[in-house]
């Protein structure tokens, strides 16, 4: 396989790595760089907090989910009390992975290469031939080893693998109010992750998946073409007119922490009118939008059925919520990089309305969607460019003349302004520096 | 032992023709040819994670009625459909051709197997899986109403599926 990676001849620090992001530049050796990959996995992925699931993917007790932080192997797993848990997928023996499916329900996770046995709470229950370990050999002290920190914002988990740092609410910050959006898009506050999920690889690194209002026009223009074809088909529902215009209403954020997203709360209210039109159309639709007004109040209801569920936010530096889907980013390697896309169901409504939700995802994600693999495809793209490093930087200065700051502290610009990856940069710079 | 007809046998040939003929405007990328192999309603149904599921329920790969199709082919053909610019190159062979419930004056289900090879930029892909189609005679010729593709990988990450498979 050719692979599109650089090894720097000296190795690189942390604090050498950070000088890659200038402000209003970014060198792309931080894309290409296997040192940068090792420290972003050291100090990203394995202190930084990572999603790893929905409560609702674990509905009961023995479900099990096989998921990764970075590269690290994990099960998140309801246990027999109900609590959910993250374990690493690795027997405390000699290491091989216990749980070699990707999901299903269990009372027990059994390692095959010698038989010891955990339950779903992640206690060692048995050990084979037990009597060739002596009373130093302490087996309560031997359960599968959980995730050092999990934490749970409205079914969403979360787990860090550092002791300390910020509580989850803290490390979400501004973005917790944009996960409530695609929460509250159901009228009884619940979303069911069992839809499946459309998996998709591409050769570039993670930080290329990111939030960016400038691409749509070049990136999407077949789409676009479609859309404006027929109005009501896929996505196009949602995106009248042209959200991605310059002058637009929609814009960027930068919500702090790294989180970032395209806020396209004016632009949806303002076709809010032609979109819940639709919207009746749809079977169940009518008793969507009245249980939703009944459920938030009118203006609230509004905001939420304009939005249909899309929050459109990066949540640094594993997850995205992207219309209906709840998306996860794996970087496998620099160049590499797998993106999982799950869409949602929205708890409360008719089959037929979430099944319209999940044709409009299959129009444009998924790995034979009109949208995401002309993302992939210039990804790699990006990729394949900055492996000529000879004026090695990459411009991330667009919209610095006309952003400005809200009073909650998030950075506000055009929805083509580059406002996101100097977001999502400034906290990768606090991060790969800290030691 | 079966014995079968001249009957028979010039129906089975007739649907392989049906079949050989879709995969060779498949892999040129002979869109509107293609298209016009298919009957006015149609379903055209690439599951994901599983052969078997509830496609109101859960998400597929590709779930196209006539409507989805006609605009994922118009996409196709515009200019800026990046990934499939340059397109993939494309042999596919189908094999196992089996005549389920089929009727030569009506039509019915066939089942099949391919091995579909892609190269596009300097990648090269093994597509390979299971096809169930439901032709019916229309003017004297088998159309395509439904054609259900079980890819072996459709659980696993994937690259670009933009081509029609």
């Amino acid at each position: 396989m050719i692979r599109y990676q650089s090894h720097s001849s000296a190795t690189l620090s942390g604090k050498e790595i950070g000088l890659l992001y200038e402000g209003t530049r970014v060198h792309s050796r931080a894309y290409t760089d296997s040192t940068v990959y090792e420290i972003e996995m050291e100090r990203i992925f394995s202190r930084g907090w990572l999603y790893i699931g929905h409560t609702s993917e674990v509905a009961t007790p023995g479900d099990f989910r096989v998921r990764k932080m970075g590269r690290q192997p994990v099960i998140m797993i309801r246990g027999r009390d109900d609590a959910v848990r993250v374990f690493m997928n690795r027997c405390r023996h000699r290491g091989a992975a216990v749980c070699e499916v990707e999901s299903g329900n269990t009372k027990f996770l059994r390692c095959w290469y010698h038989g010891w046995i955990y339950d779903t709470v992640g206690k060692l229950v048995e050990v084979t031939q037990r009597e060739a370990y002596g009373p130093e050999f302490n087996q309560d002290a031997m359960g599968l080893t959980p995730a050092t920190r999990v934490e749970i914002y409205r079914g969403f988990v979360f787990a860090s693998l550092a002791t300390t740092g910020p509580t989850l609410r803290e490390h979400l910050g501004n973005a917790a109010a944009m996960i409530d959006l695609m929460v509250e898009a159901s009228p009884i506050g619940e979303l069911a992750v069992d839809a499946g999920a459309h998996k998709t690889v591409y050769r570039g690194n993670w930080k290329l998946v990111g939030m960016d209002g400038y691409h749509p026009n070049f990136v999407h223009a077949s789409v676009i073409a479609a859309w404006q074809r027929k109005q009501d088909s896929g996505m196009g529902a949602t995106h009248r007119d042209d959200p991605f215009d310059d002058k637009a209403a929609s814009r960027t954020r930068d919500l702090g922490n790294g989180h970032a997203m395209l806020d396209l709360t004016a632009q949806r209210l303002a076709h809010y009118e032609v979109y819940t039109k639709f919207l009746r159309s749809v079977p169940g639709g009518p008793e969507y939008m009245e249980a939703m007004q009944k459920r938030y109040g009118e203006e609230r209801a509004k905001l939420l059925i304009a939005l249909a569920g899309d929050p459109h936010v990066g949540v640094f530096p594993n997850m995205q919520l992207i219309n209906n889907q709840i998306r996860i980013m794996n970087p496998v390697a620099p160049d590499e990089t797998e993106v999982i896309m799950f869409p949602v169901r929205l708890g409360g409504v008719s089959d037929a309305m979430n099944a319209v939700r999940i044709r409009q995802h299959e129009s444009f994600y998924g790995p034979a969607g009109a949208g995401s693999p002309d993302d992939a495809e210039i990804f790699e793209r990006a990729q394949r460019g900055m492996m000529a490093q000879v004026d090695g930087w990459i411009d991330l200065s667009r919209g610095l003349n006309r952003e400005e700051r809200e009073p909650d502290g998030s950075i506000v610009g055009r929805i083509t302004d580059e406002v996101p990856q100097r977001g999502q940069f400034k906290r990768w710079r606090e991060m790969v520096s800290a030691d | 032992m079966t014995v079968y007809s001249i009957e028979r046998l010039a129906l089975i040939r007739e649907v392989e023709d049906a079949l050989y003929r879709e995969a060779e405007l498949a892999d040129a990328h002979a869109y509107d040819e293609w298209l016009a192999l298919w009957t006015k309603e149609v379903l055209y149904w690439v599951p994901c994670n599983n052969d078997d599921i509830d496609p109101m329920r859960q998400v597929s790969l590709i779930y196209d009625d006539r409507d989805r199709l006609e605009e994922r082919l118009f996409r196709l053909k515009t200019k800026h459909a990046h990934s499939q610019n340059p397109r993939s190159r494309l042999i596919r062979t189908v094999s196992n051709i089996c005549l389920q419930d089929f009727d030569a004056a009506t039509g019915g289900t066939v089942t099949s197997r391919f091995v579909l090879g892609e190269v596009r930029l300097e990648r090269q892909t093994e597509w390979i899986g299971r096809m169930k189609h439901v032709l019916v005679r229309d003017n004297g010729q088998f159309k395509i109403r439904e054609k259900r593709v079980f890819l072996v990988n459709n659980d696993i990450p994937m690259g670009n599926l933009t081509f029609v498979i």
